[in-house]
């Protein structure tokens, strides 16, 4: 067992986007689906960090399935150029956990231009606020063109930042083609299922 | 001295931070020192490395490369499980194992992944492949030190040569992290780079024909400064 034998889904994005929102919204929901989950954080700055992160998941994850990996300061490289503590971190998951399904690798913050290595991840979702501007997706970042999915999270900030949802929505639809994106409010839910049907059928169906 | 092209290139691949073999995260104590301002300038900063290529790239590291680039051309797996225990023996900080056992792990992949141009016979059941199967295995810690000496081995690249591509691959490393924790101008590095060249050409020719039971490394704070990290208030890197 290696990194090889398990589905991996990268989750970018800038700082304060709501990466980590989600995560915690779709882990519970994978584990409900009867999957065995595992998760690594990117750029986890203290072990006090690592154990929040840990205690958050409760008894939905084994503490040895949550991982922070540190990336000497270089969040794109260790998602993109050399994943390879990523992969190692993983191979360690597969080595305790045989049985794993599926690894979520969350980036730490990002700039629009990171996209996920695809030996690291199988899928890759880039998670937007609208709260960074209505012009983020017109600004046609690799990470919000390439990704397998575009998430623009937070949509209930939108009127406190005049940003218009229907800008946003025409803009994604015309720099993503016909790739899909989803908008979300991770802090109560909404949206959130349309992103695991996605996750669903693109990556633990495929 | 004298290198054919193709290993004058190897020796370029493999001191080049384009070798995805997650370098950019280790800082062996040098973020420690950052965290305790132990570090203010450049000064302190060439002062530090020496200490560090003095103490411990060349009586510890540079030792387990040439032994196992010996080794390697001899085909003596004994010899080449015995350089990786004492040099995971001399390592002290555990973050400083965990750092070199995962990279080395990780060039042993990328090798076999990348190299089917050579995937000859020789390669495919040689003692590259062995010592691999042996790290796979968690037999052999597999430090990188020691994968480094078997591939430049492997390739054709000189035992000395790779002394000093991997000694100057760890300073420009080491210089890198701290460029991303402290406040150093690129020029400022650069000239403590080149100031440091002297230093890796004196330390690998000093301790390129040491023998296996040479190695020893003697840097107490650094150490120390490992393993504190262990618990730091700040951490980018994982050592």
């Amino acid at each position: 067992m290696g990194y090889r034998d398990v589905a991996k889904i990268g989750i970018g994005g800038p700082v304060g986007s709501g990466k980590t929102a989600l995560v915690r919204r779709l882990v519970p929901e994978l584990v409900d689906e009867g999957y065995e989950v595992g998760v690594i954080a990117n750029d986890i700055m203290t072990q006090e960090d690592a154990d929040v992160f840990r205690e958050s998941f409760g008894d939905l994850l084994p503490a040895d399935l949550v991982e922070g990996v540190e990336t000497g300061a270089c969040p794109h490289t260790g998602i993109r150029e050399d994943p390879s503590m990523n992969l190692a971190a993983i191979d360690e998951f597969t080595e305790r956990h045989p049985d794993l399904d599926v690894v979520i690798v969350e980036s730490g913050g990002d700039n629009l231009a990171a996209t996920f290595n695809p030996e690291l991840a199988d899928y890759f979702l880039f998670v937007i606020s609208v709260a960074e501007g209505e012009d983020i997706p017109r600004k046609r970042g690799p990470g919000v063109t390439q990704a397998d999915l575009l998430v623009v999270n937070k949509t209930d900030l939108a009127p406190y930042v005049d940003a218009d949802l229907e800008v946003i929505e025409s803009d994604a639809a015309d720099v993503r083609g016909d790739d899909p994106f989803v908008f979300t409010n991770c802090k109560d839910g909404t949206g959130v299922d349309e992103v695991l049907e996605h996750v669903d059928r693109e990556v633990l169906f495929a | 001295m004298t290198i054919d092209s193709d290993s004058f290139l190897t020796a370029l691949r493999l001191s080049d931070s384009f070798l995805p073999v997650g370098g950019y995260t280790a800082s062996y104590g040098l973020e420690q020192y950052v965290n305790e301002g132990r570090i203010g300038d450049g000064d302190d900063l060439r002062a530090l490395l020496a200490g560090y290529l003095r103490r411990v790239v060349g009586p510890c590291e540079t030792v387990a490369l040439a032994n196992a680039h010996d080794a390697s051309s001899s085909d003596d797996l004994d010899q080449l499980l015995e350089v990786d225990a004492r040099l995971h023996a001399v390592t002290m900080p555990s973050e400083f194992r965990e750092s070199s056992t995962k990279a080395g792990a990780k060039l042993c992949e990328l090798l076999a992944g990348t190299e089917e141009d050579l995937a000859s016979v020789d390669v495919r059941t040689g003692l590259r492949q062995k010592f691999a199967t042996r790290i796979d295995a968690g037999e052999t810690p597999g430090h990188y030190p020691v994968v480094f000496g078997v591939v430049a081995q492997s390739r054709g690249l000189p035992r000395l040569e790779a002394c000093l591509s991997h000694a100057y691959s760890f300073v420009t490393g080491l210089l890198g992290a701290a460029q991303r924790l402290g406040r150093f101008g690129h020029t400022e590095i650069q000239r403590v780079l080149g100031d440091l060249e002297s230093v890796v050409v004196e330390i690998c020719d000093r301790h390129v024909d040491d023998d296996a039971t040479a190695m020893a490394s003697f840097a107490p704070l650094a150490e120390i400064m490992g393993m504190r990290h262990e618990r730091a208030g700040r951490r980018l890197f994982m050592s």
